[in-house]
């Protein structure tokens, strides 16, 4: 009994000054690793109940995994071409023109175009207006709090909020866009009018001109390429959130998609899956192009064609998520 | 045809005092401002074409006191302050501003005598050629002319520049004073040239006020400036008094100026 007391540090042995640490360190071991058993214990219960939830069990692996095997040939429909196997592209391409997947991407496009557009007063307005040298401190903040506000809710939950007011429709897409143009884009115009030189600005100023063309002329003229290449930045952005809205009912690629999930047919999912890649993936490219142009002093961020592929699953995701 | 009045012009950032009570009168004459960084050159200008408000003291401009940015007095900038990612032209053209109402200037609908008037300026400091190319695609010497095209559309009868050659080589800086001097003439405008290479100065100056520690050091012509004001304003600098003999004999040896004469 003594020696587990002395075991645990509840009782000292000795009584000099390097005895007493030894029994407190003890007593700070055992409390220790109480909590650790503890935590796993609660770890582990946890684990177990979100199992149970999820409805995990070997057995549908099991049996479930020739289903899978049986799924691989739709996603990937295998043929040959001259004695070798290969996917049949055919599959995918028949069903991209039976079921207008062109056309879809068209809808796609039109979402992400119109939205652009629609929000583009909208961002200037707010863009400018932010900035410390047009509106001074603190009534600037105003319009930068508005602009966070805005971005601070993602797209998709923009386009949720606004079902009642467009339905379940490509228009809603659209609204939600222009509304997240207006906050994202809008944050890009102030912070690229913080970077702007004093010189022109006093440079035009210096010939006597009126208030709004001292901001027209001597400041929005340093950015005005610098703006027109982040349009062509946010329209990317704009693609990809147009693609995942379609998810949720808005139309286009990503409502395809959605139906065919639905309706388990792999291919003509894989068929989508594969233009939506290939659009995201091209609008980026074009977009770099543009801004690389337009930006000849400064550099953009080039990706290889490959990369602008391959990435455009997850810039899909992210974009749809708000996440910048 | 303008006389400038400085009256007591002081201005002071703080507790430091940058122009202390300075007065001048010019017409319609070249008028070289001498001095060191710091001198209160720049605060000076700056002032007068009221981009910076005075603590003390008045500017007046044909009797009529100065408030304000305002088109009859042009300016011209040591960093040119152009805008770099449009044309010449669109720059030049931006001396205009002030007649032209808000909406004609975004679009461009400005009078068709100001459009001419920017390429005639153009003309004048030779980029007629260049007036499409855009200014970040141009020399140093090249924005600098187009700075001085700006300040002539403005109809100015005064110009004021800001040690315009300062960041130029010595080539383009004689070409760049020439131009200047060639359009204060045919514009008949008087002007005001704060400089702080003592040749150059003494080359295109017809008259020289020296400012030191912001106070008025000497005010003189031509003929007066000698290598004791210039030891004076700088103290003894062995490469200003290297110049000082191109200073005191400005006429003698020294080639023409390539433009401007």
């Amino acid at each position: 009994m003594d020696r587990l007391r002395t075991y645990l540090g509840l009782s000292t042995v000795g009584d000099s000054a390097v005895d007493e640490k030894l029994t407190e360190l003890k007593r700070r071991k055992i409390l220790r690793r109480l909590w650790t058993g503890l935590v796993i214990v609660v770890g582990a219960v946890l684990f177990d109940q979100s199992l149970q939830t999820v409805g995990f069990s070997f057995r549908e692996l099991i049996t479930q995994f020739p289903f899978f095997l049986e799924a691989l040939p739709q996603y990937f429909p295998p043929t040959t071409y001259f004695g070798l196997p290969f996917i049949d592209v055919m599959q995918y391409w028949q069903f991209m023109i039976e079921a207008d997947l062109f056309g879809k991407s068209q809808v796609t496009m039109a979402i992400a175009f119109a939205g652009t557009v629609l929000g583009l007063p909208g961002a200037l307005l707010f863009g400018i207006l932010a900035s410390e040298r047009v509106v001074p401190y603190p009534f600037n903040f105003v319009f930068r709090l508005t602009m966070s506000m805005i971005r601070a809710i993602p797209a998709l939950v923009w386009a949720l909020i606004f079902i009642p007011l467009g339905g379940v429709s490509p228009f809603t897409g659209m609204l939600a866009i222009m509304v997240d143009t207006t906050g994202y884009l809008g944050r890009l115009f102030t912070d690229e009018l913080e970077e702007i030189g004093d010189g022109p600005i006093e440079g035009i100023e210096s010939t006597g001109a009126a208030k709004t063309q001292i901001i027209s002329f001597g400041m929005l003229s340093q950015v005005f390429r610098q703006f027109i290449a982040w349009i062509a930045f946010d329209l990317e952005h704009n693609v990809r959130v147009a693609i995942s809205l379609g998810l949720i009912g808005a139309g286009g690629l990503g409502l395809e998609l959605d139906i065919q999930r639905k309706t388990f047919n792999y291919t003509e999912m894989m068929a989508c899956i594969i233009l939506i890649v290939l659009l995201a993936g091209s609008v980026e490219l074009l977009s770099q192009r543009v801004r690389s142009y337009l930006r000849d002093e400064d550099e953009v961020e080039k990706t290889g064609v490959l990369e602008a592929f391959l990435s455009a699953p997850r810039k899909i995701v992210e974009s749809a998520a708000g996440r910048r | 045809m303008s006389t400038l009045t400085i009256e007591n012009l002081t201005k002071e950032y703080g507790d430091v005092t940058a122009v202390s009570d300075v007065s001048f009168e010019i017409e319609d004459e070249f008028v070289v401002l001498l001095g060191e960084s710091g001198a209160g050159k720049s605060t000076l200008l700056r002032c007068i074409n009221g981009l910076t408000d005075p603590t003390d003291g008045d500017v007046y401009l044909d009797g009529k006191p100065v408030s304000g940015s305002q088109p009859s007095i042009g300016m011209i900038f040591q960093q040119h302050n152009l805008v770099e990612g449009v044309s010449a032209y669109l720059n030049s053209l931006t001396g205009s501003l002030e007649r032209t109402s808000f909406v004609d200037s975004l679009f461009q609908w400005n009078d068709r005598a100001d459009k001419r008037k920017a390429l005639e300026a153009l003309q004048t400091v030779g980029l007629l050629d260049e007036a499409h190319q855009r200014v970040s695609q141009m020399s140093g010497g090249q924005q600098q002319r187009v700075g001085i095209a700006r300040a002539l559309v403005q109809d100015p009868s005064l110009v004021l520049a800001d040690e315009p050659v300062a960041s130029l080589d010595p080539s383009s800086a004689e070409s760049v004073m020439g131009y200047l001097k060639k359009a204060a003439r045919a514009h008949q405008v008087t002007a005001l040239v704060s400089l702080h290479q003592v040749n150059i100065a003494a080359h295109f100056g017809e008259r020289f006020i020296g400012l030191r520690d912001g106070w008025l050091l000497f005010d003189v012509e031509q003929d007066e400036l000698t290598p004791d004001l210039i030891d004076d304003l700088y103290g003894d600098v062995e490469t200003v008094g290297l110049t000082e003999q191109h200073a005191a004999d400005p006429a003698s040896e020294r080639p023409e100026a390539r433009v401007g004469r």
